[in-house]
């Protein structure tokens, strides 16, 4: 304090001058029109200038903000355009002739749409999980068919998903045959490619070569008869040697499947029961 | 005290009705006008307190000011002058003059106080007539006028100063 009073009493005339001249200039710029329209003039440069370089200043500060706000909006942007590409390829799709058969095939038979929501190609027991449940009409042990080829049979399901026990799975068994011919066997997978599978129990009288299509034989009631599955790659003797095991290309690559449907066929729940009543009788004669 | 105050008060009031009958009315070329009224300035002695030399410059160049109609510009200068005369005036006398060195001919010599009054009018008349134009758009009429103006009016503060001296 005593310190600042010794400095005023020092310099109080700097005091009085600077009082003194902004006094004049007041008055300067207050009665000279055009001293005062020079002043403003170039005070409001001078506040245009500052405001200019603050408004980049906080422009710069909120650039995260922005940042984030855009990344937002791309990710929006990108999954509009996956959707509407998808939808584009659905329209101008020339579908081949395997899909143009699967499609006549299931002609008649009520299917319901689904999209894959969880997949694996590289477990034992992989298991597929897909965007349509009970409420959709899915039950368990409906067939699960895309447009080339079999999926998988439908193991559990929920009010909006179902789990799919699909090919690629150990207990999947699937009973098909050879196109042209009536030589039944089942499909099963050994875990070893996700492309293959095998196709056991082909009797060795059966006439067919490398390159014959595998289809579904229709003997249950998940699958309607003549659906593709796959082509015939390499053709091996059974372990008995009573039989032929054959080697399967299928027509479904797993690890990029998308789009699904659920076979609602019509007289599954009559079939299923038939069955668990013949079943039931011939453990009541044992 | 109040003889300085009103010697100075004097002073100050035919400064500035000089001024105003006079000096204003004279357009010499249309660029000279001189402005004596600075001669106010250059008669504090030395010692004298800083906020007083102030105060009595804003007032005359205000003064000054209502008589040409151009309010702020004289004050504004007459201060800034009050301001860089005590300096001066220390900076121009040898440390062996009297502290209260009242500024003249006859005290200084007339060389000194020629420098003293060359000086101090340089400063005032380009301050003046920079507040007054407050623009460079034509800058060689700006200069004509300056320079011919402080001609002038150096030439009356030496002619006030070889008066005094005269009848001192």
């Amino acid at each position: 304090m005593r310190a600042l009073l010794d400095f005023l009493a020092k310099y109080y005339h700097w005091l009085v001058f600077i009082l003194l001249e902004v006094v004049s200039f007041v008055l300067l710029f207050q009665f000279n029109h055009y001293q005062n329209s020079v002043w403003l003039t170039t005070a409001n440069t001078v506040v245009g200038h500052v405001d200019a370089w603050e408004r980049s200043v906080l422009h710069y500060l909120y650039l995260g903000r922005t940042n984030e706000q855009l990344t937002r909006r791309n990710i929006i942007l990108e999954q509009n355009i996956e959707e509407l590409t998808r939808r584009i390829e659905r329209l101008t799709h020339d579908s081949t002739r395997t899909e143009l058969l699967q499609t006549e095939r299931l002609t008649g038979i009520k299917l319901i749409p689904a999209k894959v929501v969880n997949n694996s190609v590289m477990k034992k027991d992989n298991l597929m999980t897909i965007s349509a449940g009970s409420a959709d009409g899915v039950e368990t042990e409906m067939g699960v068919v895309c447009g080339t080829g079999i999926v998988g049979i439908v193991f559990q399901t929920s009010p909006h998903f179902s789990i799919v026990m699909p090919l690629l799975n150990h207990h999947s068994q699937i009973s098909c045959r050879l196109r042209g011919t009536l030589y039944a066997g089942t499909l099963r997978w050994e875990g070893d490619s996700p492309l293959h599978a095998v196709l056991d129990d082909i009797p060795r009288h059966a006439q067919f070569r490398i390159g014959d299509v595998v289809e579904t034989s229709g003997y249950s009631a998940i699958f309607p008869p003549g659906l593709f599955v796959g082509r015939v790659k390499n053709i091996y003797n059974s372990n008995d040697g009573l039989s032929y095991k054959l080697q399967i290309q299928l027509g479904i690559d797993f690890s990029c499947l998308q789009d699904v449907s659920v076979v609602a066929q019509e007289f599954r729940p009559e079939i299923s029961e038939l069955e668990e009543k013949a079943d039931s009788i011939k453990n009541k004669a044992r | 005290m109040i003889t300085t105050f009103l010697q100075r008060l004097l002073w100050m009031i035919a400064l500035v009705v000089l001024q105003m009958v006079v000096f204003n009315y004279i357009h010499l070329f249309g660029y000279a006008t001189p402005l004596p009224f600075i001669y106010f300035l250059l008669l504090f002695p030395q010692g004298t307190q800083r906020w007083g030399i102030l105060l009595w410059g804003f007032i005359c160049g205000l003064l000054c000011d209502i008589t040409t109609l151009t309010l702020g510009v004289g004050a504004a200068t007459m201060t800034f002058i009050a301001f860089v005369q005590p300096p001066l005036l220390q900076h121009m006398v040898s440390k062996d003059d009297p502290e209260d060195l009242q500024p003249g001919i006859a005290t200084m010599g007339f060389w000194s106080y020629f420098r003293y009054a060359l000086v101090l009018t340089i400063l005032f008349v380009s301050t003046y007539f920079l507040l007054q134009t407050f623009n460079f758009f034509h800058p060689i009429d700006l200069l004509i006028a300056m320079v011919s103006s402080w001609a002038l009016t150096f030439l009356f503060c030496i002619l006030f100063e070889a008066l005094r001296y005269k009848l001192l």
